[in-house]
């Protein structure tokens, strides 16, 4: 084998295109690894783990261009390196004419209203800062920005009247425009401010399917609600929807927020005109209990029909399946298991997701182990070998660095539903699959070769195993919810209407 | 008529972006029928990082 690492000083493309360019040069003949990444530390030392050398890895720095190509002959390596060039520079005449810095892109929009950032995190802060100074609000998708900077920016933007979504905001709608990671809903009377980018979306999709509809979700980035950066984010988003016409009822979602940020935030929602829902995912604090002045709830569903609830709006029947109802269907599919098989494996792209399952699971007292746990005592030891129940956050930072999130590369979650839904002792897997912009064109058809095959596996074995899943999105969304439920169903996984409600079900199956 | 903050504006007009970093963000908001501008966009020179921050620290 041969492994042969180019280093190119100081050229810069983001992780999407180089991705393809990564994927082109896979495909060319007889190279069996190719990686074209920025030599980030996490990257080179993924490259340094695959045997490629370390001395030429040595000179990559975060903004140089690293390629990695191995394979078995070494003119055939020359070969598709002569290529490189070619797909690099296979960026369209467009791209090579856009402005190169934010001041440009200004004197050719000067009407220009948001800045959506994704860059990487040690530059994004200092764009994000020239760009509120420059009038714009900004949409912050990266992550690895200093709390310090998270700080500044926040009090900068407020000086100036202006909003910061996030750093790390997954997800927003404004004015019926997704931003981000977002699915296709209808405009309606219900305002969200979330924490949680795939929260934001389940909560944005569920209240479009079950009839209603969404005036703005408001971002607010991981950290906003705890105390070290005071919610300031949160709190400038509700005064406005609060003023905002369009908007009868506004939900905030979640983890329990620090003291500080709570006594703030329930101060304004006292004062509040409109009904208040408060979505706090996890284990909800007594004094949260005790000083929240509006609606109080901890699972997504209950946040929807809350807000659905308080609109006067009916409730679906989708997002009401009964206790027995799951029981009698999980009755049924556990008669299909072996004796020996135990185990839940959660194999999860959704943060939220991760989180709401382990609250479920923890709500009804059943250990399991996690990547990214509720509370320590949770905590996976290694990220990369499931034990018992597991339920992993795929896109936590162990599993996406130097790699695009799980909703994009579907690979590593393959290789974990190959090796875990291969282990004899597991009974469920338990998947999600997010639409919308951004997200892969089709989540459920990235994933079934590996659930049939595993599945094909169990059977041959004289086993059974159970494939639970959710499809967050809509019938609008550019992978059309409908024909991805399909799909899945067409795969043998049982696809309930929404993710707690997939997680309950696996509860009753567990339950006996 | 109290006057509305940039941000209460962006709510009432819907976003008119400048994107900087992943092309697939401006392209999803051109496909909602957004105008955007991408930023073809590259790190700065090393040394016009620490003059920047040099100046930044002055100011």
């Amino acid at each position: 084998m041969f492994r042969v690492c180019q280093i190119q000083k100081r050229r810069y493309f983001d992780s999407m295109f180089l991705m393809r360019v990564t994927q082109r040069l896979r495909a060319e003949p007889g190279i069996t690894e190719a990686a074209v990444v920025m030599g980030t530390p996490a990257n080179v030392q993924i490259l340094k783990e695959l045997g490629f050398p370390e001395q030429e890895l040595a000179q990559a720095g975060p903004d140089d261009l690293v390629v990695a190509l191995a394979g078995e002959d070494e003119a055939q390596i020359r070969a598709a390196l002569a290529r490189l060039e070619e797909f690099l520079s296979g960026r369209s005449e467009e791209i090579k004419l856009a402005p190169k810095t934010l001041e440009q892109a200004l004197a050719q929009f000067p009407e220009a209203n948001i800045a959506v950032i994704s860059l990487p995190g040690r530059y994004a802060g200092r764009e994000a800062k020239r760009a509120l100074e420059k009038g714009l609000n900004v949409f912050l998708f990266s992550s690895n920005v200093s709390l310090e900077e998270e700080i500044e920016l926040k009090h900068l933007a407020q000086r100036k009247g202006l909003i910061v979504m996030g750093p790390d905001c997954g997800t927003a709608i404004v004015a019926g425009v997704g931003l981000g990671f977002a699915n296709v809903v209808r405009r309606g009377p219900v305002g969200l401010i979330a924490a949680s980018g795939t929260g934001a979306q389940e909560f944005t999709s569920l209240i479009h399917r079950a009839g209603s509809g969404i005036s703005h979700a408001i971002g607010t980035g991981s950290r906003d609600f705890s105390d070290s950066v005071g919610g300031g984010t949160a709190l400038s988003a509700f005064s406005a929807l609060e003023a905002d016409p369009k908007t009868e009822v506004i939900v905030f979602l979640a983890k329990p927020p620090g003291p500080g940020t709570l006594a703030k935030l329930a101060a304004e929602v006292r004062r509040a005109k409109k009904p208040v829902v408060a979505c706090f995912l996890g284990i909800i604090p007594e004094n949260i209990r005790r000083e929240w002045p509006g609606k109080l709830v901890n699972l997504i569903d209950e946040a929807v029909i809350a807000a659905l609830e308080l609109l006067g709006h009916p409730v679906p029947d989708f997002l009401c399946l009964s206790e027995t109802a799951l029981r009698s269907l999980a009755k049924a599919e556990r008669r299909k298991l072996g004796p020996n098989q135990h185990y839940v494996r959660g194999i999860l792209a959704g943060g939220t997701f991760c989180y709401q399952a382990q609250l479920l699971f923890h709500l009804r007292g059943i250990p399991f182990r996690s990547n990214a746990p509720l509370s320590p005592e949770y905590a996976l030891p290694n990220p990369l070998r499931s034990e018992g129940h597991t339920l992993l956050d795929m896109g936590d930072e162990f599993f996406t660095q130097g790699r695009l999130h799980p909703m994009i590369d579907p690979t590593l979650r393959v290789e974990r539903i190959l090796s875990d839904g291969s282990d004899p002792e597991v009974a469920v897997l338990l998947l999600d699959f997010v639409l919308g912009y951004n997200a892969s064109p089709d989540p459920a058809g990235d994933l079934i070769p590996a659930i049939r095959e595993v599945k094909a596996l169990r059977e041959k074995q004289g086993g059974h195993l159970i494939v639970v899943g959710s499809v967050c999105g809509t019938e609008g969304d550019p992978q059309d919810y409908t024909a991805q439920v399909r799909k899945l169903e067409e795969a043998g996984v049982l696809v309930f209407p929404t993710q707690a409600q997939a997680v309950k079900f696996i509860l009753a199956l567990l339950g006996g | 008529m109290e006057e509305l903050s940039l941000f209460e504006k962006l709510l009432r007009e819907g976003p008119k972006a400048v994107n900087l970093g992943l092309r697939e963000f401006a392209q999803a908001l051109e496909a909602q029928g957004i105008k955007v501008v991408h930023v073809d966009w590259s790190p700065p020179p090393p040394e016009a990082e620490e003059l920047a921050d040099i100046l930044e620290k002055l100011l």
